[in-house]
């Protein structure tokens, strides 16, 4: 006979509690990719109905599983102990539900692509540019004539101050004045997962096509930002993505380095 | 009866947990409305307009894109045709006629296994039948001037010049009267002028100068002659004269009475 | 003749007959699409021809007109019924009672024919107990066929009309099989005490045979008109039928629709059995009827589940035939709106399995030697459960803005994979083979073996299944993940293969090794608990509720189309309702069905009950 054996009733608590822990350290802390909320509660019930089911296919194994509940229920001598059970029980139940329905400040769930799959090709200035060959016709000056980039970079500058900085802010971080009132916020340009890993052929797209031209997977369409092409030139978008890559110290993507 | 009660409130629990996670257990998305069966405004179309009625179609009512996507791979890539056409024009494979863009593009609608890219076929077939349908019948049904916007957007979009025109609502109506109501024509000399002989050769009053003088044409040759000419034009071709200048298609479009009549006439000028 | 050869005799026909039933659609199933490319050419080619004929004479020559196009104003509304809830709900309810009046006596026949294998009165008294139920089901299923009819003919008249052009004959045909049914059904079930006794019990199981015989028939032609629907053939592509109808009754999806439905009406018969038997376990009082009805119960889950078991890839087996026929409308059943359905689906499934097994767990109560095997089962259970949660995972997750940035994107990088086919496959499999042992130790619970290789014989059933679920992951996980595309579908033929093989073989060693085994003591019937009784009634709500769900689809995938490609459907209501309305229409159709087989069931229960009223009738004169 072993000399401890935890009480069914307990087993039965503790292998979805640990079946929950184990899976959530698993997943968020050592993989580091969590398991969203809608897919664990689907998990868990049925786990639960699973746990329901080894624990209660024999009548024995039934009756030892519910004996200290029916003691607690129907034993005299744990009046006190029932009283306070049946008390804590529904208002810890009522908690988790108010929990559960009291609106958080989210932001409702929309399932919105933030960068989605540009298209092939993409019509602007009465032009049809090819997404997959372009590229920024003055980053060539980088090499071949710094001082002419530098011109380049500057009126870029000016393009983007005049322009951008309201919502994309003075140091290219998103936090411009208007930024507070927009959803989606405004890219933030030093954030290594923005222009970083783009391509320029990328924000020439997004520039010049703004939030309306966006493809039906980044539905809803209210992103704010406006259709460039309407009030810049074909020649001042470049040079304010030459100024968006030169003031972050990123460097554009491009295929052949990698 | 406790035993029923208990049952059926069991078996409404049940149904109502499976209808509550149908409802809010997974993302709640309205599918698409039919599509609506649209009336071209062909006559105020600008070719730009006409593009973008092809690309919408393309996307839409046309489905092309269903297949025709690079995350599927079902289907070749469209953006790709405008280059590699000549290519496949010239490949042995190609079981087709058209000779340009344009044909090629239109053929690959209507006839899509006139040349199936490899990799792309029905599987079994050794991609000599194409699993694409016909576009312009059952449910994709697309018209001529829809197909026509079709080929315009893939010309615009691929960088080639746009070649299709924009047909007019009057020019459908017209070939349609033309083929439905023209009856057969009675005199040789209407004939000549409803077929605009006189516009190339000198022929019932007329004087054109691109063919040869008809004046005394029946002294010269006979009727086999003569029919053969007009059947098929170049058969011989007639001294100082080039070949290709006559249309070839007076054999369709004659009636075979207006044949004979015709033949009859020249046949009498000597 | 004596009793020994005329019983062998009759249980090779019986045999043979089921070998046909089972083979008989796959045969027709690899004939179909040869007959389809050559159907295809002929209609070509009197497509080309009527053309031809009707250029050079100016009028077509086909009697039949081309399929009418219909606007908005051509469908009546009446009293604002919603008409295409009236008919779906209304063709519902019709399916559900089809199927369980084809698969009542499909049961009936099984149960009866065992009871003649085995001689014992309470398999025949089980089987008479159901064919009573079915005979008020049945006329409930022909009333609402007529409603179904009717409700066509009002709101969508048009539909109907062209339909029945095509299909006059088969219609009035219907109508007359329809009378040799009741006929058959009639003398069966009036006769069945009549037709007792060595011969009159041969004739009496030949009829049920008939019976069934006609009955599928029956459902082979329904089923041709709403494939026609589906995959329309035998007419041009503006509808003009081309005058065989076979042709048309003959399209691509018959026989896949066929072979799907008639499995599915087994299991479904099975579950709705059970869960009478289960109610009439709960509120039984004396121990015999207890007894009784646990015995039914066991029996019918058992058929349910026998037939539950190749659904799946009767299914998938279906879901191919409908890419092979249009690709536009397969990505419309896996890829597009009804993605989601697949999940809910899946759900269900799982609920199915997991009560299924539960209740044989429950089951092992019985014996008094299942202790042994007891402690196996929460390893079953935690394998059953591991793999219904990879069958449900979905590709696309429903993610919160938060989960969304922690993400990065809207695809999980590690339970991304699981939401592909190849391991939803690997998991069914898994189930089903899992399911399949379940099996196993409950029939051996109350035994025990006598034979000497009893080692040897449990040595290598652990090594069938070892390999066998080996084989399936390699097959799920290498094909799934590190080939392309083409294999990944591929896979689940070699696994199903492997799954179908470990059974058949384990099933067949358990035989051998268990023939002439001890039993451990009598099995005590009706030593269940009634924990046991609610998966019953779970596995029928489950069963009914997701046979609605299907149709829904099945319908649904026609988009708006009445015949797909040939005739368009204008209604206002042609939009395709959302998941969340499907599943409410659904469930109210459940819960009015399920209403109509309480008083079916109740029905029964009046006929034999008999009341003695004193003083009401005048005392008879001696």
């Amino acid at each position: 006979m072993k000399a401890f054996r935890i009480p069914r009733l307990l087993q039965f608590v503790l292998v979805p509690v640990v079946v929950y822990a184990v899976t959530r350290l698993i997943f968020d802390v050592l993989l580091g990719q969590l398991i969203p909320a809608s897919l664990m509660t689907m998990y868990m019930f049925f786990v639960l109905a699973g746990t329901f089911m080894a624990f209660t296919f024999t009548e024995d194994g039934t009756r030892e599983l519910v004996a200290p509940i029916k003691a607690l229920v129907e034993d005299p001598s744990r009046k006190w102990l029932r009283n306070v059970v049946f008390v804590v029980l529904p208002l810890a139940l009522g908690f988790y539900t108010y929990q559960l329905r009291t609106p958080k400040p989210e932001a409702p769930l929309e399932l919105r692509s933030i960068h989605p799959a540009p298209p092939s090709t993409v019509k602007a200035y009465d032009k049809r540019f090819n997404l997959l060959t372009l590229e920024n016709p003055y980053r060539k000056l980088q090499k071949e004539d710094p001082e002419a980039f530098a011109e380049m970079v500057a009126a870029g500058a000016a393009v983007y101050i005049e322009n951008c900085q309201y919502c994309h802010g003075d140091k290219l971080d998103g936090r411009g004045p208007y930024a507070q009132g927009l959803n989606p916020v405004p890219a933030n340009f030093q954030d290594v997962g923005t222009i970083a890993q783009l391509q320029e052929s990328y924000l020439f797209w997004r520039i010049a096509t703004g939030g309306p031209g966006l493809p039906k997977e980044a539905a809803p369409w209210i992103s704010s930002m406006p259709i460039w092409q309407d009030f810049l030139s074909e020649e001042e978008t470049w040079q304010v993505i030459l100024y968006l890559y030169d003031y972050t110290g990123h460097a554009p993507r491009s295929w052949e380095h990698e | 009866m406790k035993n029923f009660l208990i049952v059926v409130a069991f078996s409404l629990l049940t149904i109502s947990l499976f209808a509550v996670y149908a409802n809010y257990g997974i993302p709640e998305i309205v599918p698409a409305p039919p599509p609506k069966e649209e009336k071209l405004d062909l006559g105020a179309m600008t070719m730009e307009s006409f593009v973008a009625l092809g690309e919408r179609i393309v996307n839409g009512k046309g489905t092309c894109t269903l297949c025709h996507n690079a995350v599927g791979g079902r289907a070749p890539l469209l953006e790709q045709v405008v280059e590699l056409t000549k290519q496949r024009l010239a490949d042995e494979k190609y079981e087709g006629e058209a000779e340009d863009l344009e044909g090629y593009l239109m053929e690959s609608m209507v006839e899509p296994s006139a040349y199936v890219v490899v990799g792309f076929g029905k599987k079994g077939t050794n991609d000599t039948v194409s699993p694409m349908p016909d576009v312009s019948t059952g449910s994709i049904g697309l018209s001529e001037a829809e197909m026509a916007a079709v080929i315009a957007y893939l010309q615009e979009s691929g960088g080639a010049e746009i070649t299709v025109e924009i047909p007019t609502d009057a020019d459908e109506a017209d070939e349609e009267d033309e083929e439905e109501q023209r009856t057969a024509l009675t005199s040789p000399e209407e004939i000549v002028s409803e077929f605009t002989c006189g516009a190339c050769h000198i022929v019932a009053g007329e004087e054109g100068d691109v063919g040869p003088d008809l004046t005394l044409i029946g002294g010269k040759f006979d009727r086999a002659y003569l029919r053969r000419s007009i059947l098929d034009p170049n058969a011989d071709i007639a001294k100082g004269y080039e070949a290709d200048q006559m249309p070839p298609d007076y054999g369709s479009q004659l009636y075979a009475s207006e044949l004979e009549l015709l033949l009859d006439y020249l046949a009498s000028l000597k | 003749m004596t009793r020994r050869s005329r019983y062998v005799t009759w249980a090779g026909l019986l045999l043979l007959f089921g070998a046909i039933l089972w083979l008989l659609p796959i045969d027709l199933g690899q004939l179909d699409w040869q007959s389809a490319l050559a159907a295809d050419e002929t209609t070509t080619d009197a497509a080309t021809e009527s053309d031809g004929a009707a250029e050079a004479n100016g009028a077509a020559e086909s009697p039949y007109a081309p399929a009418p196009k219909t606007t908005a104003a051509d469908y009546p509304q009446i009293a604002g019924v919603n008409s295409r809830v009236v008919v779906w709900l209304v063709a519902q309810l019709h399916l559900w009672f089809a199927a369980f009046v084809l698969a009542v006596p499909i049961f009936v026949f099984i149960i009866e024919a065992i009871g003649m294998a085995t001689r014992e009165k309470r398999y025949d008294d089980m089987a008479y107990e159901f064919i009573k139920v079915s005979i008020t089901a049945y006329s409930l299923t022909a009333i609402l066929g007529g409603l179904l009819a009717f409700s066509l003919l009002v709101f969508y008249p048009d539909l109907f009309l062209y339909l029945s052009t095509i299909f006059k004959e088969t219609m009035f045909y219907y109508a007359l099989i329809f009378f040799a049914e009741s006929a058959c059904l009639y003398i069966y079930y009036y006769g069945w005490h009549w037709l007792q006794g060595p011969f009159k019990k041969w004739l009496h199981l030949s009829l049920g045979l008939l019976l069934n015989g006609v009955g599928t028939l029956l459902m082979f032609l329904a089923n041709g008109w709403l494939t026609f629907m589906m995959s329309p053939a035998g007419v041009d592509p503006a509808g003009v039928f081309q005058g065989d109808t076979m042709v048309a009754l003959h399209n691509y999806l018959w026989n896949p629709i066929n072979l799907h439905r008639f499995v599915a009406n087994i299991a479904y018969g099975g579950s709705v059995v059970g869960a009478y038997a289960a109610f009439k376990f709960l509120s039984a009082r004396r121990a015999e009827e207890r007894a009784h009805y646990d015995w039914m119960g066991y029996n019918a889950n058992f058929i349910a589940i026998c037939a539950l078991l190749p659904l799946p890839f009767a299914g998938y087996y279906l879901s191919a035939e409908i890419y092979a026929y249009s690709q536009q409308m397969g990505i419309t059943l896996m890829g597009g709106i009804f993605a989601w359905l697949f999940i809910i689906q899946a759900v269900l499934i799982g609920t199915l399995f997991l009560s299924a097994n539960y209740y044989l767990w429950c089951g092992m109560g019985r014996s008094d030697g299942a202790v042994r095997y007891n402690h196996y089962i929460k390893y079953i259970a935690i394998v059953l459960v591991g793999a219904f949660l990879v069958w449900f995972t979905p590709h696309t997750l429903v993610l919160s803005n938060e989960e969304l940035k922690a993400l990065g994107g809207p695809y999980h990088k590690y339970l991304g994979p699981l939401g592909i086919m190849p391991a939803k496959n690997t998991a069914v499999n898994v189930m089903i083979l899992f399911t399949a042992l379940s099996f196993l130790i409950y029939r051996r619970a109350n035994r025990v073996a006598t034979a000497n290789w009893v080692r040897m014989g449990n040595a290598i059933q652990v090594a069938l299944f070892t390999t066998g679920i080996a084989n399936i992951f390699f097959l799920g996980i290498y094909h799934g993940y590190f080939t392309n595309t083409v294999y990944k579908v591929a896979a689940s033929i070699p696994q199903v293969l492997t799954t179908l093989v470990v059974i058949v073989i384990s099933t067949l060693i358990d035989y051998f090794m268990y023939r002439g085994a001890k039993d451990v003591a009598p099995l005590h019937w009706g030593r269940v608990p009634g924990r046991s009784q609610y998966a019953l009634f779970l596995l029928a709500v489950a069963f009914t509720w997701l046979m609605g769900l299907m149709g829904y689809i099945r319908s649904g995938i026609r988009q708006h189309w009445h015949v797909v490609d040939i005739m368009r459907d204008n209604s206002p209501d042609a939009f395709t309702p959302t998941l969340g309305y499907a599943a409410n229409v659904v469930s109210v159709g459940t819960v009015i069905f399920m209403t109509m087989v309480i008083f079916v069931f109740w029905l029964a229960q009046v006929s034999g009950s008999k009341a003695e009223p004193s003083g009401y009738w005048k005392e008879q004169q001696a």
